[in-house]
């Protein structure tokens, strides 16, 4: 196992955020730490429950699995797939990540990958009746729904750039 | 009782992963092992970056003010407080049931139904993720996904707003109402 230097510098980078916000207000800043160490706790079981199912994915599905259903060669279809499986997802936002990677591994096409990724954030079938009662219901099924094709869309032009 | 219930459901991600674990420990001990340690240490290398994000989490928390941005967005009606909408969404942290209410209350300090749906699609950046995201999926993945989102961001306000405001007449009549009494307020 190793710690990549990307946690390094992220943690320096944050650690310097905090001792310049610290010197002006240094209440707000211990709270600050606080409120988010809170929520890592709170959110701590589904993370490892997340890293444990990527573990499985790595080691009993079936690459040709992943290939069928998320590869290059469905095309729009493993775009769908991609968007779909994101949309019904309802875990942490981060949580996305390491999935995505393990699937990317497995041979999954990138444009669908992203397209997962986006809908994760984006598409919330299970959030949807919350939405329903703040924004209404038009609003709701018009933003999820167009979403879906954003989602479908960032993963083509990830594809292109890549 | 009702207790562990809720702890269960709250935690059924946990239990559905463990309920796997030991479905594969009786098919295959050896790669149950394997998925173990691979689950092991990919959580292993990233766990600094983890523990970061929710350090910055918590200062985006802390210190956006949200009510600042939101008198800001109200006032706005242009292109630009789309511009504005798309770099708040981005540095806007919290849940959903926290996000949803936020915004709802811009939008009856008078913000355009176009600024709120680009804060919810900018949204999706998560910018205090995006390391986690790197490490993960390289980083010209994560610079073209982020872009894509933020121009996807605005185009979709655009497109929603016209979509939202064609309304039956008798919920056209229901909102004059509602703008006027804001308008009042205001």
């Amino acid at each position: 196992m190793h710690i990549d230097s990307t946690g390094f510098v992220y943690l320096g980078v944050v650690a310097a955020a905090y001792a310049a916000l610290g010197i002006k207000a240094p209440k707000k800043v211990r709270g600050a730490a606080g409120a988010g160490m809170k929520q890592l706790g709170s959110i701590l079981p589904t993370f490892v429950a997340v890293f444990g199912l990527v573990g499985l994915f790595e080691v009993f599905v079936p690459p040709a699995l992943i290939e069928r259903w998320l590869g290059s060669s469905s095309g729009v279809g493993s775009l769908f797939v991609g968007a779909a499986v994101g949309s019904v997802a309802a875990g942490p936002p981060p949580a996305a990540f390491p999935i995505a990677a393990t699937l990317l591994e497995g041979g999954a096409w990138p444009p669908a990958i992203a397209a997962f990724i986006v809908s994760w954030v984006l598409v919330g079938v299970a959030s949807l009746p919350f939405e329903a009662r703040t924004f209404g219901w038009r609003f709701a099924v018009l933003r999820n729904g167009l979403s879906f094709v954003v989602a479908m869309l960032v993963g083509l032009g990830v594809g292109l750039f890549l | 009782m009702t207790r562990l219930l809720e702890l269960l459901k709250k935690e059924s991600l946990a239990v559905a992963v463990l309920a796997l674990y030991g479905w594969a420990f009786s098919v295959s001990p050896a790669r149950a092992m394997r998925a173990l340690g691979a689950a092991a240490s990919t959580l292993g290398e990233v766990a600094l970056i983890i523990f970061s994000v929710f350090l910055a989490l918590g200062l985006f928390g802390a210190f956006v003010d949200k009510q600042a941005i939101g008198r800001r967005l109200g006032e706005g009606s242009g292109f630009r407080a789309l511009l504005l909408a798309a770099g708040f969404g981005t540095i806007l942290v919290g849940p959903v049931y926290a996000v949803f209410p936020l915004l709802k209350a811009f939008r009856e300090h008078g913000a355009r139904p176009a600024v709120i749906v680009t804060v919810i699609t900018a949204w999706a950046v998560k910018l205090p993720m995006i390391p986690l995201e790197m490490r993960f999926l390289g980083w010209r993945f994560s610079v073209i996904r982020i872009l894509l989102t933020l121009v996807a961001s605005v185009v979709l306000g655009l497109v929603m707003e016209p979509l939202l405001s064609w309304r039956l007449p008798a919920t056209r009549r229901r909102l004059q109402a509602d703008s006027v009494t804001e308008g009042a307020e205001g």
